[in-house]
C-alpha cells in the first residue's frame, strides 16, 4: 500500500521548520478554512466524526474530550499542549516539534478555536532545548504573520501561547502533574475526578492534548473529517500515526503509517528488519516502555488501539522497542524498573515504595542472588501497585513487570535456579 | 506513702486515633435485612432528604449530607475505613491509598477519602479484594520503615502499628536494604524529625500550608527517596508547630518536651481546657503518676477544631517550674521581705512537728485569722477599707464564690480584675487576652478586666484608704508599679494562690490553692462558651480549690450553703446569674455550651474554623 506521508510530509525538507516553507507547502490553509467555515461547536463535531483518538497514550476520542468542557463561560478555558515526551523509546513528538512546528501550531490554533480558548500553554520537556528554541521561533513567526494574537486572520478569534519548559520529570507528562508543574508546584498528579475539563489549570476548564494529536487536527482542518476517517482501520482506528522503533532494529527511527499497519511489516519493510541477522526477534513492546511486552510468537499484530488491546497490550505512545535473542529479559526489565523507580514522584504509597522494591529484587536476580520465590514476588508486587495508585504511572511499571514475568517466566526462574544471568554466563561475563 | 496505684484506668480515646467504633460495631441505622438462604437480600435504602444521599456500605444503609465522602459516610455508619493521609481539618491528599474501597460499577478500587457518596452507591469496605490491597499498602509502608517501635514515642498510638495489627499480613517479604534517611533531624524549635519513620502522608506539610499558614515544610526528592524537609534558614517554627506532631500518624515527628517522657499506654487522657488564653482550646491532659506529661488538642469544631498553640501546649510547665506552698502561711506583721530576709521568713502555721497531725485545724486557724483581720480592717476603716484583686484565671465557681463571700458577706466594696494581655489576636486561635475566664468574670459582674480599677485600688492602698486587701490568684507584686513598700501599710493582706508567688511571702495569711489540672470547674472563653476544666492531678499538701477556700472563709461570715462540689456552685450560678440561665453542669459535657447571655461578639468571638 502506497501511503503518502501526512504528518511527516515536510520532514526532511531543508528549512522545514520555517514558516515560509510551511506556507509554501500549503500551510495554514486548514486554519483559514476552519475560521471561515466552522463555528467552534461545528469543528468539535468535525473532530468527533473524524474518529481522532489521542496520540499521547490513552487513545481517548479527542472530540469527546473537548465535549466534556462545561457549557458556562464563568471562567476562562485553557488548552495545554503536552510536549513533555519522556517515555523511553518514544521520540515522535520531538520530530514534529523540531521539523514541522507550524503543523503542530496550526492544530493548536484550530483546537483552541474549537474549544473557545484564548490562551494556550505549550509544556515542553526541559531537555528539548532545540525543540524549545525552534517552537518559540515558530510562535514568534506566527505572531508576526497574524496566525496568533488578538484577531487571527480577521476572524475576531484571538490566541496567545505561553511556552513553559519542564524541569526534567517524567511524571510531568501525566496530564494533571503537568498542570501542577505549570502552576509552579511540585509535579504531583492530581486525584481524578474532577477531570481537567472541569477543574484544570488554575482551577479553570482545561484541555490537555498531545503534540501529535494536535498535528492530526491540522490534517482534519485541511481536508475534512470524512477524508480523515477513511485513513487507517475505520471506524475506530482512523488517521495516520507516527511509530517509533528502537532497539535491535536495523534502522531505528520514526515511521509514519496509517493506524492498523502490521507490526512485522513496519519492522521488516520500513525499518529494515533486525539489526543482527543472526539474532532474530525475541520480543517487542509495540506501545512503549510502559506497555505490556509481546513475545515474538505474538508479534504478528496490527498496530492500532483495538488490535493491540485484543493482543493483550496497548498502543500507548507507539514507542516500539524491539529486542532480539541476545536480550536478557530480566536485564531489560531491570533497566526499565530503574527508570520508573527513578521517576516515581513519590506521592502515593504503592508506586513510591513498590518501584524501589522491584528494582532491588531484579538487581539480585540479575546479579545471581535471586531466589525462586522472587519471581512470584515480582508479579505480586506489580499486582499490588496496579490500579491502586493516584495516576497511571502505577500501571506503567506494573504492566511491564507483570507481562515480562508472565511471558518469560522460565527465564526469570533460570536466573534464580542458576544463580546467574544465563546470557552473561554464556558470554563469559 | 507511695501514691496509690490506680486500678481503674480512665478510658478516653487517645488523641491521635479517630474516635470511631471498631469494625463490627452495631450500626446506628437499620440493621441489615435478614438474609434469605441462597439469595442475600439487599437492604432497602432509607429515604434521603433533599440535601442528603442514601447509600449502602457493607450492607448498612446510611444517609449523609450531599458532598460527604465515602469515608465520612462509613464513619457515620460505624465503619472504620483505615487511613493515614486523610485528616478532617485539612485538604484531601489521597496519597496513602489505605482507604481504598470497592464501589459497585467502578472497576478500580476508589479512595474513600476523596470519593463523594452518591445516591444508591453500594460500597464494600471489607471484602477480600479490599483486604488484600490494604495488606499490600501496609507491606509497602513498612518495607523501608525502621521498625524501631521499642524506642519510638509514637508506639502505642501509631497508626502503622494499629493498622498492621488489624489489616497487615504480619510479616514482610522484604529482604533488601532499606532506604536510609536522616534520623533525629532537628527540624524546628520544638519538633524532631525521623525521616525513616515518615510515610510521606504530607499531613504536616498541609498543616503548615493550610492551617498555620507558615509554609515551612515541603517534600523534596522523588520516589522512595522523597523526604519532608524545610527550606534553608527556615526551620519549622510557627506558633502551632506542635500540631504537626499531633497530625503525624506515625512517629516521624516528635515533640521535644515529650520525647522519652512516658510510654503512651500508661498515660491517662483527661479531657480539659487549656487555660493559656481566652480561646480555651479543648485538650487532653496526659497524666502518669500524678504528673502531666503532655497536653494535646482535643477536637472541638466550635472552639479550636483540632489544634492548639505551642505556648498553650506547654502551659502546664509552670506547674513544675514555679515553687508551690503546700500549707497555709501566716505572718504576724505585714512586711515586705527585707534584705537578708528570704521567703523562708514567712512562717507556716504549724504547731506539731508532724505535718499531718491536725491538718484541718491548721487550715481553720488560717481562715479564722484571715476572717478576723478582714473584720478588723473593716471596723477601723469603714466600708471602703476592703478591696480585692481577683484573677480572670479563676474558674466561674471561684469567681462566683469570691463575689458572694467577699462582696456580699465580708463587705469587700471593690473587686477588680487585672488584665493580662500580650501581643495580638492571630488568624487562628491565639487571643491577646491571656486569661481563660475574663468573659466569665464579666458575666458574673466583675466587669471587664481593667488596669484602671486595679490602679485605683492600689492608689487607695498606698494612701492608706484601703486597709484590707484580698488577692485571688494574682501576684500583686508583679503588677506594674507595685512595690512591696506600697503594701506595707495594709493591715490585712490575704492571698489565695496556687504557687508561692512573692506576694504570698508578704501576705498576712496565704492559703494554697490548686494549680492547673488539679481542680474541677468551668471557664467561659472569648466566644462566650462555658467549658469544663477537669481534675487530672492530686493537689500537693493542703492545696484546695479556690472556691472551697472561699466557701470555708465564707463560713466565717455566716455563709450557710454547703456547696459540696463545683457542680453545686455552677448550678446556683445558672439559677441566679441571668447570663448563665438554663445551663446545667452535667449537660456541659466534653464540648461545653454557649452561655445564653453572652452573644459571641466580634472577630475575637468567631469560631476558629469555618465549617
Amino acid at each position: 500500500m502506497a501511503f503518502e506521508p501526512l504528518l511527516t510530509r515536510n520532514v526532511g525538507r531543508p528549512g522545514s521548520e520555517a514558516i515560509d516553507a510551511y506556507l509554501a507547502s500549503g500551510g495554514y490553509q486548514g486554519l483559514k478554512r476552519v475560521l471561515r467555515e466552522f463555528t467552534p461547536e461545528k469543528f468539535v463535531e468535525e473532530v468527533k466524526s473524524s474518529g481522532l483518538r489521542g496520540r499521547g497514550g490513552a487513545g481517548f476520542s479527542t472530540g469527546m474530550k473537548w465535549g466534556f468542557l462545561p457549557k458556562g463561560r464563568e471562567k476562562p478555558r485553557y488548552l495545554c499542549v503536552n510536549a513533555d515526551e519522556s517515555e523511553p523509546g518514544t521520540f515522535k513528538d520531538r520530530l514534529l516539534i523540531e521539523k514541522d512546528p507550524h503543523l503542530v501550531l496550526e492544530g493548536i490554533i484550530a483546537s483552541a478555536y474549537a474549544i473557545e480558548c484564548n490562551l494556550a500553554f505549550f509544556y515542553i520537556r526541559g531537555e528539548f532545548h532545540q525543540g524549545h528554541r525552534i517552537f518559540q521561533k515558530a510562535v514568534a513567526e506566527a505572531h508576526a504573520r497574524g496566525y496568533l494574537g488578538r484577531n487571527i486572520l480577521g476572524s475576531g478569534f484571538g490566541l496567545d501561547i505561553i511556552m513553559y519548559r519542564g524541569a526534567g520529570a517524567y511524571i510531568c507528562g501525566e496530564e494533571t502533574a503537568l498542570l501542577e508543574s505549570l502552576e509552579g508546584k511540585r509535579g504531583y498528579p492530581r486525584i481524578k475526578p474532577p477531570f481537567p475539563a472541569l477543574v484544570g489549570l488554575y482551577g479553570c476548564p482545561t484541555i490537555i492534548n498531545n503534540v501529535e494529536t494536535l498535528a492530526n487536527v491540522t490534517l482534519i482542518a485541511e481536508r475534512g473529517a470524512a477524508w480523515y476517517a477513511a485513513i487507517g482501520r475505520p471506524p475506530k482506528n482512523t488517521g495516520p500515526k507516527l511509530f517509533c522503533l528502537s532497539g535491535h532494529v536495523k534502522r531505528p527511527g520514526v515511521y509514519e503509517a496509517p493506524l492498523g499497519v502490521p507490526f512485522l511489516e513496519l519492522l521488516n519493510e520500513q525499518a529494515g528488519g533486525m539489526a543482527h541477522p543472526s539474532r532474530p526477534l525475541k520480543a517487542a513492546v509495540p506501545g512503549g516502555s510502559s506497555m505490556k511486552i509481546l513475545p515474538a510468537s505474538k508479534c504478528d499484530v496490527l498496530l492500532d488501539f483495538d488490535s493491540l488491546a485484543a493482543a493483550g497490550t496497548s498502543l500507548g505512545s507507539a514507542g516500539g522497542i524491539v529486542m532480539d535473542t541476545g536480550t536478557c529479559i530480566v536485564g531489560a526489565l531491570l533497566n526499565l524498573a530503574r527508570f520508573y523507580a527513578h521517576e516515581s514522584c513519590g506521592q502515593c504509597t504503592p508506586c513510591r515504595e513498590g518501584t524501589g522494591w522491584l528494582v532491588q529484587i531484579l538487581v539480585r536476580l540479575e546479579r545471581g542472588d535471586g531466589r525462586m520465590e522472587d519471581v512470584g514476588l515480582l508479579a505480586d508486587i506489580a499486582g499490588r501497585i496496579e490500579g491502586n495508585t493516584v495516576c497511571p504511572f502505577g500501571e506503567a511499571i506494573a504492566w511491564p513487570v507483570d507481562s515480562y514475568v508472565k511471558e518469560f517466566r522460565e527465564e526469570f526462574e533460570e536466573h534464580a535456579r542458576r544463580k546467574a544471568c544465563p546470557l552473561r554466563a554464556a558470554a563469559g561475563r | 506513702m507511695a501514691e496509690p496505684r490506680s486500678c481503674e484506668p480512665r478510658f478516653s480515646p487517645p488523641p491521635h486515633q479517630p474516635n470511631v467504633p471498631a469494625p463490627g460495631a452495631a450500626a446506628t441505622g437499620a440493621a441489615p435485612a435478614a438474609a434469605t438462604p441462597g439469595a442475600p437480600a439487599t437492604p432497602a435504602l432509607p429515604q434521603a432528604g433533599p440535601d442528603e444521599v442514601a447509600l449502602l456500605i457493607d450492607d448498612r444503609p446510611v444517609v449523609v449530607r450531599r458532598g460527604a465522602t465515602v469515608l465520612q459516610a462509613a464513619e457515620k455508619a460505624g465503619i472504620l475505613v483505615p487511613h493515614y493521609c486523610y485528616h478532617p481539618g485539612m485538604s484531601i491528599a489521597g496519597n496513602c491509598r489505605m482507604c481504598l474501597v470497592e464501589i459497585e460499577k467502578m472497576p478500580k478500587l476508589q479512595i474513600g477519602c476523596a470519593t463523594a457518596a452518591t445516591p444508591g452507591m453500594v460500597v464494600r469496605t471489607n471484602n477480600d479484594r479490599v483486604k488484600g490491597v490494604r495488606a499490600g499498602i501496609q507491606e509497602f509502608l513498612l518495607i523501608n520503615h525502621p521498625l524501631d517501635c521499642p524506642i519510638c514515642d509514637q508506639a502505642g498510638e501509631c497508626r502503622l502499628q494499629a493498622y498492621e495489627k488489624d489489616y497487615g499480613r504480619g510479616e514482610s517479604r522484604f529482604v533488601e536494604e532499606k532506604v536510609r534517611f536522616p534520623k533525629r533531624y532537628d527540624i524546628g524549635r520544638s519538633v524532631l524529625f525521623d525521616a525513616e519513620r515518615c510515610i510521606k502522608c504530607t499531613r504536616c506539610v498541609r498543616f503548615c500550608d493550610e492551617v498555620s499558614r507558615s509554609h515551612e515544610l515541603a517534600l523534596f526528592s522523588r520516589g522512595d527517596h522523597a523526604i519532608i524537609g524545610t527550606f534553608p534558614g527556615r526551620p519549622l517554627d510557627n506558633p502551632y508547630s506542635g500540631c504537626t506532631v499531633d497530625v503525624c500518624p506515625v512517629g516521624a515527628l516528635t515533640w521535644k518536651p515529650f520525647r522519652f517522657k512516658a510510654r503512651v499506654w500508661f498515660l491517662k487522657n483527661v479531657p480539659s481546657v487549656c487555660a493559656g488564653c481566652a480561646r480555651g482550646c479543648n485538650v487532653n491532659l496526659a497524666v502518669f503518676r500524678n504528673r502531666i506529661h503532655r497536653m494535646a488538642p482535643r477536637p472541638n469544631l466550635d472552639v479550636n477544631a483540632y489544634w492548639m498553640c505551642d505556648a498553650g501546649r506547654q502551659s502546664y510547665d509552670s506547674l513544675y517550674s514555679r515553687p508551690r506552698f503546700e500549707r497555709p502561711v501566716v505572718r504576724a506583721v505585714p512586711a515586705a521581705p527585707r534584705a537578708g530576709e528570704s521567703a523562708a521568713a514567712a512562717r507556716p502555721l504549724r504547731e506539731s512537728p508532724d505535718p499531718r497531725a491536725e491538718p484541718a485545724s491548721l487550715r481553720d486557724r488560717a481562715l479564722d485569722l484571715a476572717a478576723g483581720l478582714l473584720r478588723e480592717a473593716a471596723r477601723k476603716g469603714g466600708p471602703r477599707a476592703l478591696a480585692a484583686i481577683v484573677s480572670a484565671r479563676l474558674s466561674v465557681e471561684d469567681l462566683y464564690l469570691a463575689k458572694r463571700v467577699l462582696g456580699d458577706l465580708a463587705g469587700v466594696a471593690r473587686l477588680a480584675v487585672p488584665p493580662h494581655e500580650e501581643g495580638e489576636d492571630d488568624h487562628l486561635l491565639i487571643r491577646r487576652d491571656r486569661t481563660p475566664n475574663a468573659r466569665g468574670a464579666e458575666l458574673l459582674g466583675f466587669g471587664a478586666p481593667s488596669a484602671a480599677r486595679v490602679r485605683e485600688i492600689l492608689d487607695d492602698v498606698a494612701a492608706g484608704r484601703v486597709r484590707g486587701l484580698v488577692v485571688l490568684g494574682e501576684d500583686l507584686l508583679a503588677i506594674p508599679g507595685v512595690a512591696p513598700a506600697m503594701v506595707e501599710r495594709l493591715e490585712a493582706l490575704i492571698v489565695i494562690d496556687w504557687w508561692r508567688s512573692p506576694t504570698v511571702d508578704i501576705a498576712h495569711v496565704a492559703l494554697p490553692a490548686c494549680g492547673y489540672g488539679e481542680f474541677e470547674g468551668t471557664v467561659v472563653n472569648c466566644q462566650g462558651r462555658v467549658q469544663r476544666l477537669r481534675p487530672a492531678l492530686r493537689p500537693p499538701g493542703e492545696a484546695d480549690p479556690a472556691w472551697r477556700i472561699l466557701r470555708d472563709l465564707g463560713r466565717r461570715f455566716d455563709l450557710t450553703n454547703e456547696y459540696a462540689a463545683p457542680r453545686a456552685v455552677f448550678d446556683e450560678v445558672a439559677a441566679k446569674v441571668p447570663a448563665f440561665a438554663g445551663l446545667n453542669f452535667s449537660a456541659l459535657g466534653d464540648l461545653g455550651a454557649p452561655v445564653p447571655g453572652a452573644p459571641a461578639g466580634g472577630a475575637a468571638g468567631a469560631p476558629a474554623v469555618e465549617a
